[in-house]
């Protein structure tokens, strides 16, 4: 994958990904990990090579098809990006009104979803009068309640302190063990080392490692 | 609510140069109109080669009036005009004017063309529609009105331009609900359409303040000038300011509508 600007971010990248797999992509800064996942997002295409999810090339969504694909990926991100005028029930409820859900689906789903991450104390709140990892909360929530086949989180924990950290890390465990897809970025060494689930780790744009039940570092063999 | 502040204060300084505008146009063509040519007979002519004249002369393709004025009908006038000092003329001292035919032309601008033509008409002794003056006036005219376009179309894009950052400060305000609709799949139309109307709105009420505004005041100024003002022949209001509402909320609308949509496109770029 080479951006525009000639930057090359991501070089000879072959991953599969099987329904139901919990993956970690591990490495530091500018090593690739959030190219995969604006490319999974479909932001952009690659500029060679090809992406197929859900059996299909993503390169041959129309562009009105996009949004189809987005509603089976939920998207985690580091900073939460929640509306902060609204409150919980309605960040959750918003994923679901802008794809033109019934109001009795929303009534339904929302409560659910908040159940799943263990907010249905703070439905009424703002966003801002909640703590970092129950934001996080929020945004995971938003993310499921359109039970997607995918979660993408990019570095979820990059803001938040490691045992709150853990707390989110469990809830997307849980939500993995149902069935759904996760992907995420991090470089949250005592959470990959906690896991022990597969690990993809990128340096300078290359898969270095890919190993299942695997930890952050590599000591070798 | 600046915005359409923004909208309105654009499209009244564009109405108000309309208005202006469409009065300059007005008043020079009831200058341009009033001009006319004198072509003088020769003297003695009999009667019946003027009325042959009078007759060549409605022929010529771009006259659209000719009128016969026979020289006691000039001596007439110029007596009313100037009383006793042309006293005695006409009755025992012989009358010293001409016949004279007084051409009006379909446009004004042919003027020059179909005096040069007279002119070489046997029997016209002289041609006369103050010359210089005239072709000055239709230079003078022709220059204003262009500029007057040019100073319109200026406003246009400035207010085009000013109601396409308004809004796109509005969705610049709105980029991050904007980026999470797009993540959870909404399509583009769904995210499109609330600003989409906000422009339309924001253009038509932005019209609408400085129509009504503009509609008010022209009506005074009318109404004023009918007393104080009697030589200046302004266009009543009845005649335009419908026109002038309709083009006013017209690119109100369209300029909201189209500025939304321009943007827009560079937060829905996929």
């Amino acid at each position: 994958m080479v951006y525009p600007n000639g930057v090359k971010a991501l070089d000879r990248v072959n991953i599969n990904i099987d329904r139901g797999e919990f993956v970690f992509m591990v490495g530091e800064s500018g090593a690739g990990k959030s190219t995969i996942i604006k490319l999974l997002c479909r932001e952009f295409l690659p500029s060679s090579g090809s992406i197929r999810m859900f059996g299909r090339d993503i390169a041959r969504f129309r562009r009105r098809e996009v949004p189809m694909l987005r509603r089976s990926i939920g998207v985690v991100f580091q900073d939460f990006r929640l509306l902060t005028n609204r409150t919980v029930y309605d960040n959750v409820a918003f994923a679901l009104q802008v794809i033109g859900a019934s109001s009795r689906e929303i009534r339904k789903r929302v409560p659910d979803a908040l159940e799943m991450v263990g907010l249905t104390e703070k439905a009424h709140m703002k966003p801002l009068e909640l703590s970092g990892g129950q934001q996080q909360r929020v945004c995971l929530a938003r993310a499921i309640v359109n039970q997607p086949l995918l979660i993408i989180a990019d570095e979820p924990t990059g803001n938040l302190d490691p045992k709150t950290s853990l707390g989110i890390i469990d809830t997307l465990r849980s939500i993995n063990i149902r069935g759904t897809t996760v992907v995420m970025a991090t470089h949250d060494k005592e959470v990959v080392d906690q896991m022990r689930q597969r690990v993809i780790a990128l340096h300078a744009g290359q898969v270095i490692r890919d190993q299942r039940g695997g930890a952050y570092t590599y000591h070798g063999v | 609510m600046a915005s359409i502040g923004v909208v309105a204060v654009t499209l009244f300084i564009l109405g108000s140069f309309m208005l202006l505008n469409i009065n300059v146009d007005h008043l020079t063509d009831e200058i341009k109109n009033q001009v006319e040519i004198i072509a003088y007979v020769e003297e003695d002519t009999p009667a019946d080669e003027v009325d042959e004249l009078r007759v060549a002369i409605i022929q010529l393709t771009d006259v659209e009036e000719v009128r016969f004025v026979s020289k006691d009908e000039a001596l007439e006038r110029l007596r009313e005009k100037l009383g006793e000092m042309v006293e005695g003329y006409g009755e025992g001292r012989r009358n010293p004017l001409r016949d004279s035919f007084e051409i009006r032309t379909i446009i004004p601008e042919d003027i020059p063309a179909v005096a040069a033509l007279l002119q070489s008409m046997p029997g016209i002794a002289r041609v006369n529609y103050g010359a210089e003056v005239v072709e000055s006036l239709f230079i003078f005219t022709g220059v204003l009105k262009w500029i007057g376009i040019a100073f319109m179309l200026g406003l246009a894009l400035t207010a085009a331009f000013l109601i396409a950052n308004t809004i796109k400060l509005t969705v610049n305000a709105r980029a991050g609900e904007i980026m999470i609709m797009k993540y959870v799949g909404a399509t583009e139309w769904f995210i499109r359409w609330p600003f989409v109307i906000e422009g339309i709105l924001l253009g038509s009420i932005g019209a609408l303040i400085p129509k009504l505004i503009l509609s008010y005041l022209y009506a005074q100024t009318v109404s004023w000038a009918q007393f104080n003002l009697i030589f200046l022949p302004l266009v009543s209001p009845e005649l335009i300011m419908g026109q002038m509402s309709t083009i006013m909320l017209t690119i109100g609308t369209v300029i909201g509508c189209l500025g939304s949509l321009v943007s827009m496109r560079r937060f829905l770029k996929v």
